[in-house]
């Protein structure tokens, strides 16, 4: 019956050829018996239809010619939770900072957003995807192939069978705030307090006896607000000294300073800060082009500004919610 | 319980025990679609997609002979337990039975326990 050889010749596609024959064969007198059986109890020969519901209980002939096929992996079992590891930290840490850098310079950055818009937004956004999926594709593709020729060496070195649990890392506290950072930090904005009040309390700031720097007035805002800002990081650092625990109430308290220090950041970028630098054998005009390229940069780094400033509070929001999931009871 | 896990439990657990019923049903030569009747006959329902594919193991593995041969009118391939397949039949029905009396002992432990 043609519908049969077809069925079977769907099956040998998919063989290796010096099995194919065999296979096939077998499989032929199977379903040819199956079908006399049937034959044999209805006494009259089966319709088509009847042959093709034979044939459609058998199951897809792709699937019917993988079970006699090697089972195969390109990464197998083993190292596939690092490869899908390794993907989401090169997906959070490279590709979604790409894009939001992207999106940053865009909103905030009016030379770039008329650079990419020149013809038409719609051609920014292919070209933009285009480069984004390039990248994407690149990154997949290497770590794809060095997964893939790990699987094979682990096959051959068996390195999972070379381990020693005692260089196993140690048992991870997420709560615990190290007292060895906390001392840094409460020692560096200690530093900080100190070099801002001494040097940087006035608009007008001095490096040596020659370099005079004028700031815009509104320096003042800047001045005390990281002042108070630092000597609450420092309070904050000496307290988590006593009790180096995350709470709620401390992982709120850094949400609201990081992201008070991320928009005071922003804001100086924008601030046309700089007002006039008197540099010593340095005409008038070049210090004027000085002060200019200075504000301009600042004014440039803004999206990256407002980038950094997302992630502090992305990693603090995380932790608040972390800690909340923590201190919520376990439902039955 | 999900019908989908405790289906999935179960062609576990018949798995390795379809082979043991394999070799056993081949101590008498058989081709592949008799095999199949034979075993579905005692209550194990094997399709044709695992059974074939597995005679081929146990064949390069040398627990099965096999030769095609014509019978009515077609030709069909004959299996056969080897001489090696019949010792380790005899090992795996040891570790069966060693295994079901296991579990009946674990079974009726908890039973005194519960009592």
């Amino acid at each position: 019956m043609e519908l049969i050889e077809r069925y079977l010749q769907a099956v040998g596609f998919w063989l290796p050829r010096q099995q194919k024959h065999d296979i096939i064969a077998e499989l032929s007198a199977d379903i040819h018996a199956q079908i006399e059986e049937r034959e044999a109890g209805l006494g009259r020969k089966l319709t088509e239809a009847e042959v093709e519901t034979v044939l459609k209980q058998r199951g897809h002939p792709l699937l019917v010619a993988n079970r006699f096929l090697p089972q195969e992996h390109l990464i197998g079992p083993g190292l596939f939770p690092v490869y899908r590891f390794v993907l989401k930290i090169v997906a959070l840490c490279y590709l979604i900072p790409w894009l939001l850098v992207w999106g940053g310079l865009m909103t905030f950055s009016p030379v770039y957003r008329a650079q990419q818009t020149s013809s038409s937004w719609f051609a920014a956004i292919a070209s933009m995807w285009g480069s984004f999926f390039g990248t994407a594709f690149v990154v997949v593709g290497v770590l794809t192939i060095a997964f893939a020729v790990l699987e094979r060496m682990q096959n051959r070195l068996h390195f999972f069978d070379r381990w020693n649990p005692s260089k196993l890392p140690p048992v991870r506290k997420p709560n615990l705030i190290p007292r060895g950072s906390s001392s840094v930090e409460l020692a560096v904005n200690l530093l900080f307090i100190v070099w801002w009040a001494a040097y940087l309390h006035s608009p007008l700031v001095r490096i040596g006896s020659t370099v005079e720097i004028s700031l815009n007035p509104q320096w003042i805002w800047f001045f005390w607000s990281y002042l108070l800002l630092a000597l609450a990081n420092a309070a904050f650092a000496a307290a988590n000294l006593m009790h180096p625990f995350w709470t709620p109430s401390r992982a709120a308290f850094r949400l609201l300073s990081d992201a008070l220090g991320a928009a005071l950041f922003c804001w100086l970028l924008k601030a046309t800060i700089l007002a006039g630098i008197a540099i010593p054998n340095v005409a008038s005009d070049k210090a004027a082009a000085i002060t200019h390229a200075v504000n301009y940069w600042m004014a440039t780094l803004f999206p990256a500004g407002i980038v950094v400033g997302l992630v502090l509070v992305a990693i603090n929001v995380y932790r608040i919610v972390r800690l909340q999931s923590e201190t919520e009871p376990v439902s039955a | 319980m999900n019908p989908d896990s405790f289906e999935n439990l179960r062609l576990e657990l018949r798995r390795g025990c379809l082979v043991l019923a394999v070799l056993a049903a081949l101590r008498r030569e058989q081709y592949g679609y008799t095999l199949r009747k034979t075993l579905a006959e005692h209550g194990l329902e094997i399709d044709e997609g695992t059974l074939y594919p597995l005679l081929r193991r146990l064949e390069s593995q040398g627990l099965l002979a096999s030769e095609w041969r014509e019978e009515d009118k077609r030709k069909k391939r004959f299996y056969l337990l080897s001489a090696g397949g019949a010792e380790v039949l005899d090992q795996l029905l040891a570790e069966w039975r060693g295994i079901d009396s296991s579990i009946h002992q674990v079974l009726k432990e908890q039973d005194h326990g519960t009592d």
